[in-house]
Order: structure tokens, then C-alpha cells, then sequence
């Protein structure tokens, strides 16, 4: 009787398979997963720099974007109430708080900036969502996002509001996308929350 | 001895004559799932392209030593390590493509064409022709659902690649924005089925001897 017709035999083979696929498996893991890392680390620093009035073109690998982090941005303080700080000379010229909340098909994570005032949009950015391509997706498009620029957070009632096309604009809201009404009102949603929330903490600690 | 199949007809089996999705149906989930914008779609028949060439490729050079009774556990495991490597360097090198196909590389391994291949010629011939056999079902796969992406991409965003397209990035297109919907994916597969069944039903009756 050869090897090959012992009962043993499959479960010493399935055995042997497994161990050598799963090895190489975890090898390439091991060697990706720090740049696995890098590469979410990079995406949420570009969104930090994207939501705030700092000139990005032509230093857009990602390697400058590590540099312009580290030299501009700071970490969040008690002072700043959990966003994170862009200063110059020492002196504050902007707020870019991360926001998330629950979008269409998954969680939607950004960033905003606010200046100096707390009431002067500077910019939004978005660095993880799943939203439908061509529609909700289309957050991430500057079409979208730079209609926030300059906007104003209202005093009362919904900080900044998203409103459909149809509605007129005023100096706190923007337009929705057509056709991507969910993401829209979630969005719209999580992001008053969030402002409305650190507008009350930064009062308290003034 | 069995005589083995002729190169040229693996090709356009796999192709056109037993194409995965509109001759065998199957596959059909991602087929609806990631055909919303082309480039998705480029990206993702890559990946099946690669992961049924070379199980295929290993499943047949294994054939002789593997035994029967666990062959298809080896052959998911064999699947689900190039799925996982695939997945690997997708995250590390192409970190916003991989967010855009979220899970549904992963559900590569779950693709019944693979295994299909697998079982009905990896098993049965040698490690070369089931190569060819394995890249040329997936290139049958990926064929049709750049047809199904093109068509949906155009009618649902008016642009092809991302290129605004003259005419249907006009005003004079209403974008039918259920088309990059999953409503969008069914219509559009069901018409491409219907259409090259047709063309492959009227191809058969023309041949003198080919099912009438």
C-alpha cells in the first residue's frame, strides 16, 4: 500500500498546503502592512491639509504631504477642544476638526477647517467613504467641496446646511447633490452634530 | 487516451463560445456589483484574470498528488491565497482603488468561475493549457463587464473613464443616474445576455450539421 492510500494521507496533505500558502500569505502581510499603515495615515493628513487654506499644488506626493503636515499642523489640545491646530509664526490661523458619522453604505470620515474666528468655513475634506460612485461619491469632488469655502456657521438652527438644488443659498449652506439625497441628509446630519458640539466646548473653555 | 483540447478553442471558449457570464451565468454577483464605473471594473477583471489563471495553474500541476475526497477544500485554498495576495498589494500599492472595490475582492474566492475551472479542466489537464484555460474564462468575464460598465458609466454619468463623453455630457442628455444604481446593473446585464445570445443562436443555426 503506497503513501498515497493511508487514511492519513489527505489530512497530512491538506496540513502541509495550508501551512505553506498561509506562509507566504503572512510574509507579503508583514511586509505591506507598515505602508498598509503609511497610506491611512497619508490619506487623513492630505484631507487635513485639503480643508485648510494652505496652497497644495505641486506637493501633492506623499511624501511632501508628510512634510507639510509635520511643519504646519499641531495636535489636538484642551484648548482646541479635539481639532487640530494650523499655525503660523506661533499664531493660530485655522481649526481642522475630523468629523464621521454614518453615510449611505458606510461610515464617512472627513475633515473641516474652520478659521480662526470658529465661524469661517475654510474648507472640507473627505479621506473614507463608501458612498455610491457617481452620486454620493461625489463628495469627494471639489465641484462639491469648495462650495464650503467662505461659508459662514449660522448662529441658530442648523449650523451649515445642506439644501437641494432648487432651495436658494444663503451664507451658511450649500447644494446638495442630485440624486444622492441619503448621503446628503446624513451627512448633513453628523456635521451640524459635530460643529454644533465643538462650538459648545470651545465656549465653555473660553 | 483522452485527447487533449487544441489551444484555439480554449481560447475562444473561454472567450465567447462557453463565456462565464452570458453562456455559464456565472460570476454574476460581482458582475452587478463593481460595474457601476469602468475603471472599477478594469481593475477588478484583472484580478480575476490573475486568480483563475494561476489556480488553474496550480490545481493542475497538484493534480497528481492531491487526493479526491479533499480537492475542492484544497482548490478554495489555493483561491483564497491568490484573492488574499491580490487584496494584499492592492492595499499597499493602490490604497484608493482598493477603498473603491471594498469587499468585493475578497469575493473573488466566492466566484464560482474559478472554482468552475478548477473542477471541469485544471483537474483533468495539464499545468499549461489549464493556465491559458484559466486567464482566457477570466478575460471571457472581464470582457463582458467592461461592456456592462461602459454602457452603465455612459448612461448613468455621461463619461467613459471618467472623460466626459460629447453628447451624453451635454445638456442634451438626462443621465439616467439609475444606471450606476444596482437596478442599472440588472437591466443592463439581462440586455448584453439576451443580445449575444442572439447573435450566438443565429451563428448555430447558420452552421450546416450546428444545432438548429
Amino acid at each position: 500500500m503506497s503513501m498515497r492510500e493511508k487514511n492519513w494521507f489527505p489530512i497530512l496533505y491538506m496540513f502541509i498546503t495550508t501551512l505553506l500558502l498561509s506562509a507566504v500569505v503572512i510574509a507579503f502581510g508583514t511586509i505591506t502592512r507598515q505602508r498598509v499603515k503609511d497610506n491611512e495615515r497619508i490619506a487623513f493628513e492630505r484631507a487635513v491639509l485639503e480643508a485648510l487654506p494652505i496652497d497644495l499644488s505641486g506637493r501633492t506626493s506623499p511624501s511632501e504631504i508628510h512634510i507639510t503636515y509635520r511643519e504646519n499642523i499641531t495636535e489636538p489640545t484642551k484648548s482646541t477642544a479635539g481639532a487640530l491646530g494650523y499655525r503660523k509664526n506661533d499664531s493660530l490661523i485655522a481649526y481642522a476638526l475630523p468629523i464621521d458619522g454614518p453615510g449611505f453604505w458606510a461610515p464617512i470620515r472627513g475633515v473641516i477647517g474652520i478659521a480662526a474666528d470658529k465661524q469661517t468655513i475654510t474648507g472640507i475634506s473627505f479621506y473614507d467613504q463608501n458612498e455610491t460612485p457617481g452620486l454620493g461619491g461625489e463628495i469627494v469632488k471639489s465641484e462639491f467641496r469648495d462650495q464650503f469655502v467662505g461659508k459662514r456657521l449660522a448662529d441658530e438652527g442648523t449650523s451649515l446646511e445642506i439644501r437641494m438644488v432648487s432651495v436658494e443659498l444663503d451664507e451658511s449652506s450649500v447644494h446638495a447633490i442630485t440624486g444622492a439625497t441619503q448621503t446628503s441628509t446624513r451627512l448633513n446630519k453628523f456635521l451640524d452634530k459635530r460643529l454644533s458640539a465643538w462650538r459648545d466646548a470651545m465656549k465653555e473653555i473660553e | 487516451m483522452r485527447s487533449q483540447p487544441k489551444m484555439q478553442n480554449i481560447v475562444l471558449d473561454g472567450l465567447w463560445g462557453n463565456n462565464p457570464i452570458f453562456r455559464q451565468i456565472l460570476g454574476i454577483c460581482s458582475a452587478l456589483a463593481v460595474t457601476n464605473l469602468v475603471l472599477n471594473t478594469m481593475v477588478m477583471g484583472i484580478a480575476v484574470i490573475f486568480t483563475t489563471a494561476l489556480s488553474s495553474l496550480t490545481v493542475s500541476a497538484l493534480r497528481r498528488w492531491t487526493p479526491r475526497v479533499i480537492r475542492m477544500m484544497i482548490e478554495t485554498l489555493i483561491i483564497a491565497f491568490y484573492v488574499i495576495l491580490f487584496d494584499q498589494a492592492l492595499k499597499a500599492y493602490w490604497p484608493d482603488m482598493s477603498r473603491n472595490l471594498g469587499p468585493y475582492v475578497g469575493l473573488i474566492i466566492t466566484n464560482c468561475i474559478i472554482m468552475g475551472r478548477a473542477e471541469a479542466f485544471a483537474n483533468a489537464n495539464p499545468p499549461g493549457l489549464s493556465f491559458i484555460d484559466g486567464f482566457f474564462s477570466g478575460a471571457g468575464y472581464a470582457c463582458v463587464l467592461l461592456v456592462v460598465s461602459i454602457v452603465r458609466e455612459l448612461l448613468g454619468m455621461g463619461s467613459i473613464l471618467g472623460i466626459p463623453m460629447p453628447f451624453f455630457s451635454s445638456a442634451l442628455w438626462d443621465r439616467w443616474i439609475i444606471m450606476v444604481m444596482p437596478p442599472g446593473a440588472f437591466f443592463t446585464l439581462a440586455v448584453i445576455c439576451w443580445i449575444f445570445r442572439s447573435v450566438q443562436a443565429a451563428k448555430e443555426t447558420q452552421v450546416p450539421g450546428g444545432k438548429k
